[in-house]
């Protein structure tokens, strides 16, 4: 840590080593809660700096600290929270323990896309339709078995998150270890990379369904006959660019926090005008 | 005929929990089989609850909520439709025809339980920047409120004032507003991703954010492809630059 003379009536009651009994702690909340406070701005990100509060506020000396570490985990932060989720949490611990707390951001911003991705795939395509089918089948004959089949397999599913945090915990660990100090902002370098690209591809497929109805009908000759012809704008846009309006959208956002320095809350009510309004004119 | 009050609350409380469970342990809680198993053990017609939910878990096959997105909200369509084929000469095929357009018209709640969240957090930001631990703690775990009230009420009202009165609402939103709410779901994650990009050093690094853009919008490459180009570019970026610093 920078500030090695602190005042010793500033530093907080929890500060001091994480304990296992804390690791168990933030896996338990984070198994738990992840998506309580799930939301359409910042998604899983509250669920996920609750979760890790208590290794924060044991590597946090001061409270200046510990509000600087809550504030860099309140970013965008979304991914399966059945699979990959609670590796992704696992390392994130390790690294915060040992310091490394930007590079536990930059895993993060790597990791969850992919991560929600494979484990979106494995839960919604294989694990869920198998089990679905098998216990509505059982249902269908009027078998109490169905559902109850449903729930273990659910509760299954359940207890497999703790493996993970744990597998993931020690992947951290062995990061830290077995990297030396050079190479570590090597690895932070090549995880903001790998975020920008994943956060590009991420943008237009989260935003997908933004786009516009606008069309315009115009009066043609074919053949010497007048016919009406409906032009849509949507297709027209996508040749040009496509997923223009979700790029224009999160553009405007960040012209607003980052050029006009507006908080996010002034943002997000600038955001919530906007779709009224582009409702209600029928641009959206 | 309706139910009374106790059956109502017991309901609606019943759909609060599915829904929170869904947010965190999931358990599958929350899946039209499972709550409609227990529904019908509550009207007292176990058999029609496991019908209902079979065909309704059936039916959301491969939907799933990828990034966030809304879909029929089957859990509480199995709610409804049980009790309400339950009572007599309604029967299944009268639940099922209660509990589809009900999941559909959910959705509407879904959007707005999850705009309404957004507030949480903003709220948590505040607590955060003011170090108050125990806040940040409630913003987040009374953070299921606006999740679960927007399936406790319809479930609670629907159940206990019976039919009419919830198909009279319904006609009576205006559907301009229903949209709009549609509309705000889908641009507020702009916010997040604006929020996320201050914090990256992307005049730097940009054009890596747009070889993702690149990546999806034009060559169609999943997300998993994506992650993997991005290990591969990530790589190979530090070891050329490695290379470059040897001389």
């Amino acid at each position: 840590m920078a500030n090695t003379q602190v005042d010793q009536n500033q530093v907080l009651p929890e500060y001091g080593p994480v304990t296992p009994a804390d690791i168990r702690r933030a896996a338990w909340r984070h198994n738990l809660t992840l998506q309580w406070s799930w939301n359409y701005e910042r998604m899983q990100a509250l669920g996920f700096m609750w979760s890790i509060l208590p290794i924060l506020q044991r590597i946090s000396r001061t409270k200046e600290e510990l509000i600087a570490n809550m504030q860099r985990h309140m970013n965008f932060y979304n991914t399966n929270p059945a699979v990959g989720s609670p590796i992704i949490f696992g390392a994130a611990c390790a690294l915060e323990e040992k310091g490394q707390g930007e590079v536990a951001d930059s895993l993060k911003i790597a990791l969850m896309g992919p991560f929600a991705g494979i484990g979106d795939t494995i839960q919604a395509i294989l694990l869920r339709p198998i089990v679905a089918v098998l216990a509505a089948s059982l249902a269908m004959e009027g078998s109490w078995a169905g559902p109850l089949i449903m729930f273990l397999f659910g509760l299954a599913w359940f207890a497999l998150k703790f493996p993970q945090v744990t597998w993931g915990y020690k992947q951290g660990v062995n990061l830290v270890t077995t990297v030396a100090g050079g190479a570590l902002d090597k690895v932070t370098e090549a995880a903001t990379i790998m975020g920008l690209i994943v956060v590009g591809g991420f943008i237009p497929s989260i935003m997908a369904r933004v786009t516009t109805p606008i069309k315009y009908v115009r009066e043609v000759t074919v053949d010497g006959q007048l016919t009406e012809k409906v032009v849509e704008l949507q297709p027209a846009l996508d040749s040009i660019l496509p997923y223009m309006i979700p790029i224009v959208i999160v553009g405007f956002a960040y012209w607003l926090l980052k050029a006009r320095r507006q908080s996010p809350i002034k943002a997000l009510l600038w955001l919530t005008v906007l779709a009224f309004a582009c409702s209600y004119l029928g641009i959206l | 005929m309706t139910y009374g009050i106790g059956i109502a609350l017991l309901l609606g409380i019943i759909a609060y929990v599915a829904v929170v469970m869904n947010l965190g342990a999931s358990c599958f809680w929350h899946e039209a089989l499972i709550v409609g198993a227990v529904t019908g053990l509550i009207v007292g017609n176990v058999e029609l609850g496991l019908m209902i939910g079979a065909t309704l878990t059936l039916m959301s096959l491969g939907m799933w909520t990828y990034g966030g997105a809304t879909i029929p909200d089957f859990m509480t369509g199995a709610i409804l439709g049980t009790a309400f084929g339950a009572l007599p000469g309604v029967g299944v095929e009268g639940g099922l025809a209660i509990a589809v357009p009900a999941a559909l018209l959910m959705t509407q709640l879904d959007v707005l339980g999850r705009a309404i969240t957004t507030l949480f957090i903003h709220g948590a930001d505040k607590a955060v920047a003011e170090g108050n631990v125990r806040a940040v703690t409630w913003w987040h775990l009374l953070g299921q409120l606006p999740w679960g009230l927007t399936r406790f009420f319809p479930v609670f009202l629907a159940i206990w004032l019976g039919a009419e009165p919830v198909q009279n609402f319904i006609n009576w939103m205006p559907e301009h507003i229903m949209k709009a709410m549609r509309v705000t779901g889908a641009v507020l994650p702009a916010l997040g991703f604006a929020l996320l990009l201050t914090m990256m050093p992307l005049k730097k690094y940009w054009p890596f954010a747009l070889l993702g853009y690149i990546l999806f919008a034009y060559l169609n490459v999943p997300m998993i492809g994506i992650a993997l180009t991005a290990v591969a570019v990530g790589i190979l970026y530090i070891n050329l630059k490695e290379v470059r610093a040897r001389g």
